[in-house]
C-alpha cells in the first residue's frame, strides 16, 4: 500500500489547522490525478498543433498521451469499474472533462484510421472527425482549469483566471511535445515556428501566473496562506524548482538564444522535456498549494 | 418539509460528545468524523477566549457537493438532507473539493482503531456498512429520523446546545431560536443555503 495511504496522524493534524490543506488531489493516489491532467493538457494540445501540421507521429503521440490520461483518471478512482456513469454533464466539470476527453479519444482515433489506413484526408467523413476531435480538444483543455475554478471551498482555486492558464499551459504542452519528437522526425514540421509558438505560449503563461498570484496574493486569506505556501511553504520546491526553473527560465533562455542563433534540434527537445516538466509542476504545485476556507467568520 | 439545526455556541462547551456519539451511530472508521468539534483561541494574553465551533454537513440548499458531482451520487432528498448513493459513488472526490465545510471523507481502505490488532468485536459489527473507496458524510441519522427519533448528536449533547426540526415551519423550535436569537449559517456569502445556523457565544 505505502505510498498510495494517507497518514491518519496527518489528517488529525490538517483538521486543527485554521486552512486545512487539501490533499486528496496531490498526494497518494491523488498524484495520479495530476498526472491524468497533465497527460490530458499535453494529449489534447498536441493533437490541435500536430493534426493542424498534418504531423502524423505528433498526432499518434497525442493520441497515446491522451490514452495515458484517461488511464491515470480511471485509477485515481476509489471505483474506476463504475467510470461510465460520470455523465452527468449538466453542472459537473468532470463529467464533461469525461466527455470531452472520451470525443476526442474515439474521433481522433476514427480520423487516424481513416487517414492512415485509407489514405482519405481530404474526404467530408475525415474532415468532419477532425472537427469533432477539435471540439474534443478544447472541452479537454477547457475542463481542467474550471474544476478548479468552481471550486469556493478552495479560495486559492476559485479564480477565473486559472482555466486560462490551463489552457495556455495545455496549448503549450502541446507544442512542447511537438518539440520532443523533432530529433527523431527531421524534416515535416516548420521548427522555427514551433520554436516561436513555445516562445510565446511560454511567456503568456508566465505573465499569467504572475497575475493569478498578484490577484491571490490580495485576495482572502485562505487564497493568501496558499501563495504563502507556493511562494515560502509546502509547495514552495515544486514551484521554483518545477514552474520557475525548468517551465519559465530555460524554456525562455533557449527561446531567446534560438532567437539570436538557431540551435540544435537536440537543444529544442531538450526544451520541449523542460517545458513538460514545467507543465506537470504547474498542476502539481497549485494543487498543492489549496487550502480550504478557514472558517473565520465563528472565531470573532 | 426542511430538515435543520440550530446550535447555540453559548451553550457548547467544548465536550465532544457529539462526535463521540455520532462515530459510536455510525461506527465510522479512524479518520472520519461526520460531526466534529473544532477549537480555536481567540484574543491575546491576558484577554484569550476559547471558541468551540461544532462542524458537521451543512446540509445546504443548493449544495455545490451535488453540483459537482459527476454520477449523481450526491442528491438532496425531499426533506432537505443531502446523501451519498454508495452504490453510484466513483471516488473521484470533487465533491470533497466543492464542499466549503470540510464536511466529507474519503473512505479509501479498511482501517481499525488498534492497527494490527485487528478489528474489535463492535468495528467489525458497524464497518460493514462502510464499503471502500467512496465519500461519506453526515446525513442527519436519517435512519434515526425514520423511526421517529433526533439525531445522535442533538439527543447526547449535554448542555442541549443543539436543536433540530423543521425550518420550512415557523412555529418550530429551529425556526424561532433562529428568528429569536439572530441564528447565521457558517459561510453565507457563498450562496449555499446551510440548514445548520449558529447562535451568537
Amino acid at each position: 500500500m505505502g505510498v498510495f495511504t494517507r497518514p491518519y496522524d496527518t489528517l488529525l493534524e490538517d483538521l486543527q489547522e485554521t486552512a486545512r490543506p487539501q490533499r486528496e488531489w496531490v498526494e497518494g493516489r491523488g498524484l495520479l490525478l495530476i498526472a491524468g491532467h497533465f497527460l490530458s493538457g499535453v494529449g489534447a494540445g498536441g493533437w490541435v498543433f500536430a493534426s493542424a501540421y498534418g504531423d502524423r507521429p505528433g498526432e499518434v503521440a497525442s493520441v497515446v498521451v491522451l490514452a495515458l490520461s484517461g488511464l491515470a483518471h480511471l485509477l485515481f478512482l476509489g471505483h474506476p469499474e463504475r467510470f461510465w456513469r460520470m455523465v452527468r454533464v449538466r453542472t459537473s466539470w468532470v463529467g464533461r472533462g469525461f466527455l470531452g476527453l472520451n470525443v476526442l479519444l474515439a474521433s481522433a482515433i476514427a480520423y487516424l484510421a481513416l487517414t492512415l489506413a485509407a489514405g482519405a484526408a481530404d474526404t467530408v467523413a475525415a474532415r468532419a472527425l477532425w472537427g469533432l476531435s477539435l471540439a474534443g480538444a478544447a472541452l479537454v483543455m477547457i475542463y481542467k482549469g474550471n474544476v478548479y475554478a468552481v471550486c469556493r471551498a478552495i479560495p486559492f482555486w476559485n479564480s477565473s483566471l486559472l482555466p486560462i492558464l490551463y489552457v495556455a499551459y495545455a496549448l503549450r504542452g502541446g507544442v512542447a511535445l511537438l518539440l520532443l519528437f523533432l530529433p527523431w522526425r527531421g524534416a515535416g514540421v516548420d521548427q522555427r515556428l514551433l520554436e516561436l509558438l513555445e516562445l510565446w505560449i511560454g511567456l503568456s503563461a508566465g505573465v499569467c501566473i504572475l497575475f493569478y498570484l498578484t490577484i491571490m496574493a490580495s485576495a482572502s486569506v485562505g487564497a493568501r496562506r496558499s501563495v504563502e505556501d507556493l511562494l515560502r511553504g509546502r509547495a514552495a520546491a515544486a514551484f521554483y524548482g518545477g514552474v520557475v526553473v525548468f517551465g519559465l527560465a530555460i524554456p525562455l533562455a533557449v527561446g531567446l538564444w534560438n532567437a539570436v542563433t538557431p540551435v540544435s534540434l537536440g537543444l529544442l527537445a531538450a526544451v520541449g522535456a523542460a517545458s513538460l516538466v514545467g507543465d506537470f509542476y504547474v498542476k502539481y504545485a497549485i494543487a498543492k498549494a489549496g487550502r480550504y476556507l478557514p472558517h473565520v467568520p465563528m472565531a470573532r | 418539509m426542511r430538515y435543520g439545526m440550530v446550535i447555540d455556541l453559548k451553550r457548547c462547551f467544548g465536550c465532544y460528545g457529539c462526535q463521540v456519539s455520532c462515530k459510536a451511530e455510525h461506527a465510522t472508521p479512524p479518520g472520519v468524523f461526520f460531526a466534529r468539534v473544532v477549537k480555536r483561541e481567540s484574543g491575546t494574553y491576558p484577554n484569550v477566549r476559547k471558541v468551540f465551533l461544532p462542524m458537521l454537513c451543512m446540509h445546504c440548499e443548493t449544495p455545490p457537493c451535488e453540483a459537482v458531482c459527476p454520477t449523481g451520487a450526491t442528491f438532496k432528498r425531499p426533506d432537505g438532507i443531502v446523501d451519498i448513493d454508495r452504490e453510484i459513488c466513483v471516488g473521484c472526490r470533487y465533491c470533497m473539493q466543492a464542499c466549503p465545510y470540510e464536511a466529507r471523507y474519503f473512505h479509501d481502505r479498511t482501517r481499525y482503531y488498534f492497527g494490527v490488532q485487528g478489528p474489535t468485536e463492535y468495528e467489525a459489527a458497524g464497518y460493514g456498512r462502510h464499503p471502500t473507496g467512496v465519500v461519506m458524510k453526515c446525513n442527519f441519522c436519517a435512519h434515526r429520523l425514520e423511526q421517529g427519533a433526533l439525531p445522535s448528536c442533538v439527543v447526547t449533547c449535554p448542555t442541549n446546545a443543539r436543536t433540530f426540526g423543521d425550518l420550512d415551519d415557523p412555529e418550530s423550535a429551529v425556526s424561532r431560536l433562529i428568528k429569536e436569537r439572530g441564528g447565521e449559517p457558517l459561510h453565507p456569502e457563498l450562496g449555499t443555503g446551510p440548514s445548520v445556523y449558529y447562535l451568537p457565544a
